[in-house]
């Protein structure tokens, strides 16, 4: 069964291995200038306050060059990934033996159609595991100086693509790729429809599953207005909405409000003669008022700092939904099919 | 004699359609039995089940002693339309045999192959309708099944490839010992192979009996127009049609039919079934005649 699997697996295995390939070879060439540039600019082996200049002008100086290119290839490789393992590789495998009726072929071996799938699952994700997997482990490891210099670890766009959240995406992309083609029995059809869950997954992701796994810090701070701070307000009603940026550096910022004493959002309306188009006294005076409105910011996060935890977290729903998949699958191909 | 199928009110259903509908047969071990009927008849639907392609929605089906289960080493299958991996190569697909099947006959197959003229570099998708079946047929064959099972595997070929398939098959048949059950609804095709004849119509056995009882024992007779309710004892009607003046009758009868007010005549294999296909409708007779050997 193993040679089987491999013989029709070969063909989108080493397509897909190729790109990686491709992947990982600019990573190990751009490795070298990477690390030369965190010297250069100083800001490898940093010390104290010195560490956030050497830092800018260190990521200053990545922009010229490939490694900023390549680093933007890899991320979008490893959101890339999943979709293609799960149209490419998971789609089509029972999909077409089904539309072929080669699964008539097959299952009159002398091989029991759970083992049949059994092995081919157990391949096939092991196989999106190790590619997401090394791709992953590499990039994390070419980008700590970068990560490590932007404090940008937990952005949700990153985050997706460090760490070990990259393998519980493939191998689940690859899963539902099997399910959709076994419960629609159609190759092409199961590859949109696979297509639309892994895009929806991927865009789920961040704002609702991951929210709800890490289980954001709240802090209210009152506001003093010395710093930079927007407004947005419309002249007619006096509607004002005041945004603040709060300092929290390398850890993700879910959501950020200014709130009034009350705990509600402050919406205005604001003071015309102070604020706005025909107000007198410019900037300052409608800074001073904004000051006096006894506002505050409340902020909700994620400490860095929490970093591994979320991974193993958002790793484990991820394989976790793979193995009941695959269950139902294994389930499916021995009791309901045909 | 032991059975390599018996069947008892075997029902399929797919929602509220009946595929096949409360199916009562045995087919004897040993024999290659041809397994007749119209389009719709039920046969795939049957041998489907027989392998474990299929579950019952109703009744029992033993194979060989047991249930039926796919990936039994002991039965083997030709689908419809011959089914090949049309990415892998005829050696490829040796190979597969060879791997998934602890019971597989690598010489036989590359023999066959050989004989049958087959590239084993070809790429299965290449391969004629005749070609393709003769590999399906070598790898269902090298598993060394006690019982094959073939659904329609000659409908799709020329008058050439047919001869060559039935032909392979009559020596798989001699030099394994196999059991071998083909479905067809070509009396042509079954007649050259088959020993044991069964038909089926609408789901029903409407006959199954060795080909040479079969031959001896049914007749046709041709006479005056006539009432034909009175046979008399050990006849039964098949089929009957009437002109002005003229009956014809087909009639199963075990003694010899000396009547000097008949013409009597012998009937070929394709004449008998397709009497009971056509007396399928109505009269009873069918009825008394089933499950009889």
């Amino acid at each position: 069964m193993i040679w089987m699997t491999w013989r029709q697996f070969r063909t989108p295995a080493l397509a897909t291995g190729t790109l990686l390939l491709a992947l990982l070879v600019a990573l190990a060439l751009t490795w070298s200038e990477v690390t030369e540039l965190s010297t250069q600019t100083g800001y490898a082996g940093c010390q104290g306050d010195a560490c956030r200049a050497a830092a800018e002008s260190f990521l200053q100086a990545l922009q010229p060059g490939w490694a900023s290119e390549v680093h933007i290839a890899a991320i979008g490789a490893l959101y890339l990934l999943p979709a293609l393992v799960g149209i490419f590789w998971g789609a089509p495998l029972v999909a077409r033996e089904l539309e072929s009726g080669t699964y008539r072929m097959v299952f009159s071996q002398s091989v029991s159609r759970g083992r049949w799938l059994l092995v081919k699952l157990a391949i096939g994700g092991a196989a999106a595991a190790l590619g997401a997997g090394l791709l992953s482990l590499v990039l994390t490891e070419w980008a700590q100086p970068i990560d490590g210099a932007s404090a940008d670890r937990m952005n949700p766009l990153v985050f997706a693509a460090r760490g070990i959240v990259p393998v519980g995406y493939a191998t689940l992309a690859f899963v539902v790729g099997v399910a959709t083609g076994l419960l629609l029995r159609r190759t092409l059809g199961a590859m949109a429809v696979t297509l639309l869950v892994v895009v929806s997954l991927q865009i789920a992701a961040p704002f609702v599953v991951r929210p709800w796994l890490a289980q954001p810090v709240t802090t209210v701070s009152p506001l003093t207005f010395d710093g930079d701070f927007g407004i947005s307000m419309s002249p007619d009603t006096g509607r004002m909405t005041v945004h603040v940026e709060p300092d929290r550096r390398g850890d993700w910022v879910v959501s950020s409000t200014t709130i009034t004493s009350t705990g509600a959002e402050f919406t205005g309306p604001a003071d015309m003669t102070k604020c706005g188009r025909n107000a007198s006294g410019g900037r300052e005076t409608c800074q001073r008022w904004l000051g006096e409105q006894n506002l505050s910011l409340k902020v909700s996060y994620v400490p860095g700092s929490k970093f591994w935890g979320l991974q193993w977290r958002e790793f484990g729903v991820l394989i976790a939904v793979t193995v009941v998949l695959s269950l139902f699958s294994l389930w499916w191909v021995r009791r309901r099919l045909v | 004699m032991t059975s390599a199928l018996i069947t008892d009110c075997l029902t399929k259903r797919y929602g509220r359609r009946s595929a096949l509908k409360d199916c009562t047969l045995d087919i004897p071990a040993g024999h290659v039995v041809g397994l007749v009927g119209p389009n719709g008849a039920g046969k795939s639907t049957l041998l489907q089940l027989a392998c474990g392609l299929l579950d019952p929605t109703a009744g029992r089906i033993e194979v060989l002693g047991a249930q039926p289960v796919s990936g039994s080493p002991r039965v083997g299958f030709v689908a419809q339309d011959t089914p090949v991996y049309a990415g892998l190569t005829v050696a490829d697909h040796l190979r597969m045999g060879a791997h998934l099947n602890p019971s597989w006959d690598g010489a036989l197959a590359e023999r066959r192959i050989a004989q049958v003229g087959l590239d084993p570099a070809q790429k299965a998708g290449k391969l004629s309708g005749g070609q393709r079946a003769q590999l399906a047929l070598t790898v269902a064959a090298a598993k060394r099944p006690n019982l094959l099972l073939l659904d329609e595997p000659v409908a799709a070929l020329d008058p050439l490839a047919r001869r060559n398939f039935l032909q392979g098959l009559m020596e798989l048949a001699a030099e394994q010992g196999m059991s071998i059950v083909m479905s067809s609804h070509l009396v042509a095709d079954l007649e050259r192979v088959c020993d044991h004849l069964i038909v089926l119509v609408a789901s029903r056995v409407r006959v199954a009996g060795d080909v040479d009882d079969l031959l001896a024992t049914h007749h046709r007779l041709v006479g005056r127009r006539r009432d034909t309710t009175d046979l008399g004892a050990g006849r039964a009607l098949v089929e009957q049609s009437h002109t002005e003046v003229q009956s014809t009758l087909v009639v199963r009868s075990t003694a010899p039919i000396v009547d000097p007010s008949w013409q009597v005549d012998r009937l070929d294999l394709e004449d008998i079934v397709l009497a009971y296909m056509s007396g399928a409708t109505g009269d009873g007779a069918g009825r008394v005649l089933e499950g009889q050997r």
